[in-house]
């Protein structure tokens, strides 16, 4: 506190007036605690620069007593952070809870929904334990799904490419177009290079 | 016509052939070179290379021969003939003339081999029409295979052993190679100025640009023909003998048959030769003794004015860094007392492993300071042998060493603790019973394990299990740098299916892992509901988990182009991961890959690029440097790989050409087309959308193609335009510096003191509240522009331990300690969060005090607020100021944002 006294102290000698504005701006900014808008925030810088005298170098106060800019939010913020792992780990516990009886109850809904719409949902839940995930078809269990694209792959290739005739000409009008748009490019290179006109030999 | 000047010139730094050159001013940049010529005036037989034509040169009473002496005549004889010849053999021949000037662009770019004992411009005309008249080239060669031809010639025809001769006239017949130098009696060597010492050097040149050639895309048009190799990006090492009014160059006179500076040149070589043995590959001894404004009439005396310039190529790392260079066995004695002679006082006998006892040198040195070995050589042998004191020896090698010291010592001295540590953690991790899930992987992140950060952690000494009150002194930090570790749990079919449940999950097992350490070990663990980490032997680790089911959805994404189903996290996990390993396999292969990497890094961060470059970018960058060194070797020292740096960031052509890094080299075609596919697909999406430009800086890797990983936000194309700019201006420095400067440290500061002036801004921090204000390099201040507001520092936070802090007991002290906390972060993330869209922030991460302001003008804002920023910049300021409260130094305001209508 004693830092503010004393700027405000400081200002009263320089000028009457502009400790009221000084004044002012405080709330302003007090105001601006409550409120995060960028709108109101633009108001505000209007209202300031009204208030402030623009030639004036503007003093910061260190900010030791206020938690909530600077580095002493920033400190504050840090310890809050760290409660112990006990605290985080009921935290979590009651985080993953909560979590899950709402997807519960979405689901519900979503079930509820679907039979005020007039449909019955028919679930089967016996059966083969399953192994893969519905929707995105990954492997859940032991078989991953690189192991079993690798294994595609490897029957893939067993497959003769130039058997027939039909096959080789296809495969050499795809190596010529290939050529082709290889050429293509290169010739759009070198109109970038000439475009940036790199080579200077002199 | 009016003569603007007129002054002597010597060809090819030999005084013996002087010649006038003239300028005229009606043409700029025209000169006319006189040359005298003197076809008839000497007896031919007179000059032959084993005749002796310079009286005073004679050992006892026997004469010397003299060939440079007597090449240099028959130059002067049959000089008008010889140009004849050229001149026949190129009229009318447009595809020689092109080869011919493709040749000298090769050879100018290359100032090692264009030099006074190499090649020279008539000489390569000379070669061509050698070539021509052996019939190695025909009509039917374009200019590019003529190129090709004539470097074939050059690599495979040891010029400086056999000469180069052409017929005299109405000769037609000629002889076999081997009898050329018994026949030259009558006719002169052209290649007679190619030194033995230079001609490898020039080989090797070559050798490179065929490669090139082969190798290098569209041809190699770039790397051969558009890359300037001067001697401060080609050698490892460079060094300036300053040798002004040193008396021993004349020692022996001018009447010998090579000049006095030449013999001195030799001298130095054949020193360094023996000296550096297999350390080096090339060592390249370069005077250009003579400059323009020599004049005959002052003269000799004054002309050794320019420093002498030695490069030096290192043949590999561990080689230059020896420590022990063994000699000759103690038992032959002749060869031992030639070694002591050599040695002198640094000459020991020495009894090694194998039961041998040896001559030897040994050069102790730490392991952070072996780069100066080669340098300690140098000055103790040109001490020795060519008595120059230190002050005249200027190594271009730890100049900017500086910049990595932590307190005077390369904090890089504690990796391999950290690494143990590392070791012995991952034990740990993985014989952890207690959990659900065993850990069945430990892999480190952080770029600290693999020595590419500016800083690794050193060990702190309150981050243990046992605090040692004795270590804890009053320069403590109070924060301690937390190193990303990545954990695998075994596979299991009970995780959650959504994206927050599983990192909750993540969590909840971090939690058990660090409760289980503290439980069975006697860790202290310290949690956020994200990061875990845990101290150990001084270090912090923080605890990831890698989560095999993001990990599989990681491949399909790269297959089939599906992003829905990522899982962030553990897609950025998986990348970092990837990227560890692959960087950490190319350290080990290239040991000086380490300190370029963190040269690079503390110059980007120190002009302020902190949030412009990736961490994993730079080291991308620099690893493109060791891998595609052409038309280059490898760079073997941390100074030209830094050099390199610079040049690959201000010249490649970024908006036009993808930069692929390829680690493993096995990329194949297919992968190479694909890359440029994705290139391509980019800049389109640009073109067709000018607002929202990604993927300035285009870096494709093997598992990466579509360069997702490290640039697809940031540089955009204004970061990497000033990116650009800055590392030009740089890099033409460091040039300067290694080429030309005195020895003054101010200018290598310079290459990181970075101008303040060129934002709108500026904003600066209280040092002393800086986490680490050791780290800091230099202190900023500012004396222009408007002063807006000044800051007091805050008392809440101090960098080091208070001795009030340690009264209390060291257990207590201990919980005090911040993991990770950084206030430079905290007020930058601030600053975003709140004018993100006004305003470009500009810092240096690794401990600059200094954040650099500029103005966006987004169109969305330009319209609704643009007013009032225009009208109050300083109250916009002043805010900005207020939210960095106690660390917030001083704002000044440059230039208020431009009015855009």
């Amino acid at each position: 506190m004693k830092k503010k006294k004393g700027n405000r102290e400081k200002a009263n000698v320089v000028d009457d007036g502009e400790a009221v504005q000084m004044g002012k701006y405080k709330k302003d900014r007090k105001m601006k605690k409550k409120d995060h808008s960028s709108s109101r925030e633009s108001e505000q810088l209007v209202e300031m620069s009204k208030a402030v005298d623009e030639d004036e170098v503007y003093e910061i106060p260190s900010g030791d007593e206020d938690c909530s800019k600077g580095m002493k939010k920033w400190l504050t913020k840090y310890h809050q952070s760290r409660p112990g792992l006990k605290v985080l780990q009921q935290r979590i516990d009651d985080f993953i809870i909560a979590h899950e009886t709402k997807l519960e109850q979405e689901r519900k809904e979503k079930e509820a929904r679907l039979t005020e719409g007039g449909w019955i949902l028919v679930e089967h839940h016996k059966g083969r334990k399953k192994t893969t995930d519905s929707e995105s078809g990954t492997t859940v269990g032991s078989v991953s799904q690189a192991v079993v694209e690798e294994k595609l792959a490897k029957k893939k290739s067993k497959e003769l490419f130039d058997f027939y005739r039909f096959q080789k000409r296809e495969a050499q009008k795809n190596e010529l177009m290939k050529l082709q748009s290889k050429f293509e490019q290169d010739k759009k290179r070198i109109q970038q290079l000439r475009a940036a006109r790199k080579f200077r030999p002199y | 016509m009016r003569l603007e000047s007129l002054y002597w010139l010597s060809i090819q730094l030999n005084l013996n052939n002087g010649i006038v050159a003239v300028k005229l001013d009606e043409v700029p940049g025209l000169f006319i070179r006189i040359i005298p010529t003197a076809t008839s005036l000497f007896n031919l037989s007179k000059l032959n290379l084993k005749q002796n034509n310079v009286r005073a040169l004679n050992t006892g009473d026997v004469p010397q021969p003299t060939p440079k002496y007597n090449c240099s005549i028959l130059e002067d004889m049959f000089l008008e003939e010889n140009s004849k010849f050229v001149k026949k053999t190129f009229s009318e021949w447009e595809e020689l003339g092109e080869a011919l000037i493709l040749l000298k662009v090769w050879a100018r770019l290359r100032s090692s081999i264009y030099v006074h004992d190499c090649l020279n411009g008539f000489l390569i005309s000379v070669i061509v029409s050698y070539l021509v008249a052996q019939d190695k080239i025909n009509h039917d060669m374009k200019a590019m295979a003529i190129f090709r031809a004539a470097l074939k010639f050059i690599d495979t025809h040891p010029l400086w052993k056999h000469g180069l001769y052409f017929p005299p006239a109405g000769d037609n017949a000629f002889s076999e190679e081997g009898n050329e130098q018994h026949n030259s009696s009558t006719r002169v060597n052209l290649a007679f100025r190619i030194a033995s010492v230079a001609y490898p050097e020039l080989q090797d040149e070559v050798a490179l640009t065929l490669r090139c050639l082969e190798k290098c895309r569209d041809g190699g048009f770039e790397e051969i023909f558009a890359t300037k190799i001067d001697n401060a990006a080609k050698y490892d090492y460079c060094i300036r003998l300053n040798l002004k009014g040193n008396s021993e160059v004349y020692s022996l006179g001018f009447c010998l048959d090579d000049e006095c500076w030449r013999v001195y040149e030799q001298d130095v070589h054949c020193l360094l030769n023996q000296g550096l043995s297999d350390r080096a590959k090339f060592i390249r001894v370069i005077w250009r003794n003579t400059h323009s404004e020599f004049n005959v009439e002052n003269g000799l005396s004054g002309l050794g004015s320019e420093p002498l310039f030695i490069g030096i190529s290192v043949s590999s790392v561990e080689k230059a860094f020896r420590i022990v260079d063994i000699g000759p066995n103690a038992e032959k004695k002749d060869e031992a007392l030639m070694f002591q002679k050599f040695w002198g006082e640094k000459a020991e006998l020495r009894r090694f492993q194998d039961g041998k006892i040896s001559e030897s040198t040994v050069w102790e040195s730490e392991q952070w300071t072996r780069h100066l070995i080669l340098k300690r050589i140098i000055e103790y042998l040109l001490g020795r042998h060519l008595s120059l004191l230190k002050k005249d020896i200027v190594q271009i090698v730890d100049q900017l060493d500086f910049s990595l010291l932590h307190v005077g010592k390369d904090p890089v001295s504690y990796s391999g603790r950290l690494l143990g540590t590392f070791e012995e953690l991952s034990k740990r991790l993985r014989s952890i019973q207690d959990i659900p899930l065993r850990v069945s992987s430990v892999q480190p992140l952080d770029s600290a394990f693999r020595f590419t950060s500016v800083f690794p952690p050193e060990p702190h000494p309150m981050a243990t299990k046992r605090v040692d009150g004795a270590r804890v002194h009053n320069f403590t930090p109070f924060c301690v740098q937390s190193l990303e570790v990545m954990i695998q749990l075994e596979g299991s079919g009970n995780w959650p299916m959504d994206d927050v449940s599983i990192e909750k999950t993540k969590s909840v097992f971090l939690l058990k892992i660090a409760e289980s350490l503290h439980n069975n070990w006697g860790m202290t663990c310290t949690a956020t509901e994200e990061d875990v980490d845990v101290f150990m032997d001084g270090y912090s680790f923080r605890l990831r988990i890698l989560h095999e089911r993001g990990l599989s959805l990681v491949n399909r994404e790269i297959g089939r182009d599906q992003m829905k189903w990522v899982s962030s996290a553990d897609r950025k996990l998986f990348i970092h991961g990837q990227h560890a390993s692959m960087i950490n396999g190319l350290q080990f292969c290239y040991p000086i890959f380490g300190p370029v990497v963190r040269l690079a890094k503390r110059w980007l961060a120190s002009h302020l690029f902190s949030a412009c470059l990736a961490e994993e970018a730079v080291e991308l960058l620099v690893a493109y440097l060791f891998l595609k060194p052409l038309p280059f070797n490898v760079p073997c020292s941390r100074i030209t790989g830094f050099l390199r740096f610079l040049r690959l960031l201000a010249e490649h052509d970024w908006a036009f050409s993808p930069l692929v890094v390829d680690i493993n080299g096995d990329l194949s075609q297919n992968d190479e087309k694909e890359i440029d596919d994705y290139f391509m697909q980019s800049r389109k999406a640009d073109e067709e959308n000018t607002q929202n430009k990604s993927k300035a800086m285009f870096l494709a890797t093997a598992c990466d193609k579509a360069s997702e990983a490290w640039t697809s936000c940031s540089p955009n194309p204004l970061e990497l335009k000033r990116l650009v700019a800055y590392a030009r201006s740089s890099a033409n420095l460091l040039t300067k510096l290694i080429l030309q400067n005195q020895t003054d440290s101010h200018g290598w500061e310079c290459l990181f003191r970075t101008p303040l002036n060129l934002y709108d801004a500026v904003i600066l921090l209280h040092g002393d509240r800086l986490p680490y204000p050791k780290r800091l390099l230099f202190t900023s201040e500012l004396d222009q522009g408007r002063h807006v507001a000044h800051g007091n520092p805050s008392n809440a936070f101090h960098p080091y331990l208070l001795p009030a802090d340690m009264k209390g007991s060291l257990e207590q002290l201990k919980t005090k300690l911040m993991v990770n906390f950084d206030p430079l972060r905290c007020f930058i993330g601030d600053v975003e969060k709140e004018f993100s869209d006004g305003l470009k922030l500009w810092y240096d991460s690794l401990g600059g005090d200094a954040i650099g302001l500029t103005w966006e003008h987004s169109k969305k804002r330009e319209r609704e607020e643009s007013e009032l920023d225009r009208k109050y910049p300083v109250d916009l300021l002043r805010n900005v100021g207020e939210m960095g409260k106690g660390f917030v130094r001083d704002v000044y305001l440059l230039k208020a944002p431009r009015l855009t209508k």
